[in-house]
């Protein structure tokens, strides 16, 4: 089964990074999104599995998306990805209801395991 | 403005490196005082020397600033300035968790910059796959001309450099301090050059 997943980050690098982060092996059709209101617009047009979400944005941030989704009751696993790394920060995406906190740039083999952790693969 | 001519990818690259050392300079901010540290989107700009020293002058007659040099494999070098409030440095001990007469403000100033500085230097150097080695930090004097007189003076003397400028601020405290970078014009080429190297990668 093909999942659907949306990498959302303002940077073109931090995008490419996870793209080519993802399981080879995995079944996925990949869409991008530059920023959080880019990424609910998608979201709430179709079905996404799981989102992957940058938190320093402009526009709407990554805490404001996991409101959103929060708030819309958006169905989908959020794997946030940030450089900010601060416990309470972690502990802030987690309690807005992130499935997982990843620090940048993501590794291949820490990205893999979490995804089998959350039963993606 | 584009500094120095980077490309619209070679910018972003650089942003992306600046993001994630930041991130780990705050977590050990954070860690440190035992608070939060509030990032903002860090800004990266070409200026010219003399309108820098005549900003931090116009800003405050005040400021307290450590200063502290860098240098890498590959021409990569420059000197990061770290920028407190006068009002700021002198609630640091209380910030700290200091005695009063434990350790003067300066050397407060220099511990505390010096984390800033080794730990986002560092991750920066890592992930260009380079490595650092620093001058040690030195507490400027407060008076303006002083100021100005050491960034002419500075190691690398030049009229133009590539600015970046990072805001921590520790709200618990409301705590401010800005990092500054200066990447002389030299040194400006080879970091392009590592950039486009990470940037065909991908």
């Amino acid at each position: 089964m093909t999942s659907s997943v949306l990498i959302c980050d303002d940077s073109n690098m931090a995008r490419k990074q996870v793209v080519r982060s993802l399981p080879p092996h995995w079944q996925v059709r990949v869409q991008t999104a530059k920023n959080g209101i880019e990424a609910l617009e998608i979201m709430r047009n179709q079905a996404v599995d799981v989102l992957f979400l940058d938190l320093t944005m402009p526009e709407l941030d990554g805490l404001g998306v996991l409101q959103k989704i929060k708030e819309e009751g958006i169905n989908c696993s959020v794997f946030v990805i940030s450089a900010d790394v601060q416990p309470a920060m972690q502990a802030r995406v987690l309690e807005l209801g992130a499935t997982a906190f990843l620090r940048k740039p993501v590794e291949a083999d820490v990205l893999m395991d979490e995804l089998q952790v959350h039963g993606f693969l | 403005m584009t500094a120095f001519n980077l490309n619209e990818d070679q910018q972003d690259c650089l942003q992306e490196l600046i993001n994630v050392a930041m991130g780990q300079a705050s977590d050990q901010l954070a860690r440190y005082l035992n608070t939060f540290v509030h990032l903002k989107v860090p800004s990266i700009e070409q200026v010219s020397t003399t309108s820098l020293s005549n900003s931090l002058n116009q800003e405050q007659q005040s400021v307290a600033v450590v200063s502290q040099g860098f240098l890498g494999y590959e021409g990569i070098r420059g000197e990061a300035l770290l920028v407190y409030q006068h009002k700021d440095s002198d609630c640091i001990g209380n910030i700290l968790g200091y005695e009063p007469d434990e350790l003067s403000v300066e050397e407060q100033l220099i511990d505390l910059s010096s984390i800033l500085t080794t730990t986002f230097l560092n991750v920066f150097a890592q992930q260009i796959d380079n490595q650092m080695s620093y001058n040690a930090p030195r507490l400027l004097s407060r008076g303006q001309d002083a100021l100005a007189v050491y960034l002419q003076q500075l190691s690398f003397n030049c009229d133009m450099a590539l600015k970046v400028k990072i805001t921590y601020q520790v709200t618990d405290y409301s705590f401010n301090c800005d990092m500054i970078l200066l990447i002389p014009e030299s040194a400006i080429t080879h970091i392009k050059a590592v950039i486009d190297r990470i940037l065909a990668d991908y």
